[in-house]
C-alpha cells in the first residue's frame, strides 16, 4: 500500500517535468495559453489529486513529525499551477505559457521535498 | 482574459516576462515565510540568526512581488538590489561564521538549499527591471509584443 505514494510521487514527478519541457518549447514559439495546455495541467492536478488522497488515507495512522510539513507541501503543489494558469492565461506574450511552464519546475521541486518528508520524516505501520 | 491594447512603452512592469518573474517570487515569499513563522514559533532559540533572515527574506521577496505587480520600479528596483546584497553576503557569512547557522536560512551557503535559486533571482530580476527601465527610457515607438 505504501507502494501508491511512491509511484503516485513518480508520476507526478514525470508530469510536471513533461509539462515543464512542452510549455516552455511552446514559450519558445511564442504560443498563447491554449486548451491543450490548460488539460495538460489538468492531468497534472489529477496526479496530485490522486496522490493528496493517498496520503489521507496512509498517513494520519501513521507516526513521525512530518506530517503535518507533508501535507503543507502537497496542497502548495496541487494550488500553484492553478494559480500560475490563471496569472498566465492573462498575458498577450509567450510568457503567458512561460510562468505555467515555470510553476511545473516548482511543483517538481515541492514533490522533491515531499518525497524526501516521505522517505524521512514519516513512518507508517506496515 | 483580454486586456485593452496598449502601447508597448505602456505596458505593465508585471507582463510579459515579469509575469514568470513575479509567479516565482511570490513563491518564494510564501514558502520562506511560511517556514520562517514556523521555526519561529517552534524552535526560535535554536537558531535566531538563520530563522530571522528567513523571515527578513520573506519579507523582501514579498515587497518585489507586490512593487512588481503594482508597476513600483525603483521600489522593486531597491528590493532586488537589497535581496541581491542579502543572498551574498549572508551566504559568505554562512561560510565565515558557520556557528551563527545551525540550521539553513534561505540565503545561508548562496541558497545552496533551494537549488541556488535564491542567488540567481535577484541576477534574473536585477536583468529584467534594467532592461524594463531602459525600454522606457529609449523611445516610444516600437511595437514589440
Amino acid at each position: 500500500m505504501n507502494g501508491v505514494i511512491e509511484w503516485l510521487y513518480l508520476s507526478a514527478q514525470a508530469a510536471a517535468l513533461a509539462l515543464a519541457v512542452w510549455f516552455f518549447a511552446d514559450t519558445a514559439r511564442s504560443r498563447r495559453v491554449g486548451i491543450a495546455n490548460v488539460v495538460g495541467v489538468g492531468v497534472l492536478e489529477a496526479v496530485l489529486l490522486a496522490q493528496l488522497i493517498a496520503a489521507l488515507v496512509l498517513v494520519p495512522g501513521a507516526g513521525g513529525e512530518g506530517k503535518a510539513l507533508f501535507f503543507s507541501y502537497l496542497v502548495t503543489a496541487l494550488l500553484v499551477p492553478v494559480a500560475a494558469l490563471f496569472w498566465g492565461s492573462i498575458d498577450r506574450s509567450r510568457w503567458g505559457i512561460g510562468t505555467v511552464a515555470a510553476s511545473c519546475l516548482v511543483v517538481a521541486a515541492l514533490m522533491l521535498r515531499v518525497h524526501q518528508i516521505w522517505e524521512f520524516r514519516i513512518d507508517v505501520v506496515a | 482574459m483580454s486586456s485593452p491594447e496598449a502601447p508597448a512603452a505602456a505596458r505593465a512592469l508585471s507582463s510579459g516576462f515579469g509575469r514568470l518573474v513575479v509567479l516565482v517570487y511570490v513563491v518564494f515569499a510564501v514558502s520562506a515565510g511560511v517556514r520562517a513563522v514556523f521555526q519561529v514559533v517552534t524552535k526560535f532559540d535554536e537558531a535566531p540568526v538563520s530563522f530571522s533572515l528567513s523571515a527578513l527574506a520573506a519579507l523582501i521577496y514579498l515587497l518585489a512581488a507586490v512593487a512588481i505587480i503594482r508597476g513600483a520600479a525603483r521600489t522593486a528596483m531597491a528590493a532586488v538590489v537589497v535581496e541581491l546584497v542579502g543572498v551574498v553576503g549572508v551566504g559568505a557569512l554562512s561560510f565565515a561564521v558557520t556557528e551563527w547557522f545551525p540550521e539553513a536560512s534561505v540565503w545561508s551557503h548562496f541558497g545552496s538549499g533551494y537549488g541556488y535559486v535564491p542567488l540567481v533571482l535577484p541576477v534574473i530580476g536585477l536583468v529584467y527591471l534594467l532592461k524594463r527601465r531602459s525600454d522606457r527610457t529609449a523611445a516610444h515607438g516600437g511595437g514589440f509584443t
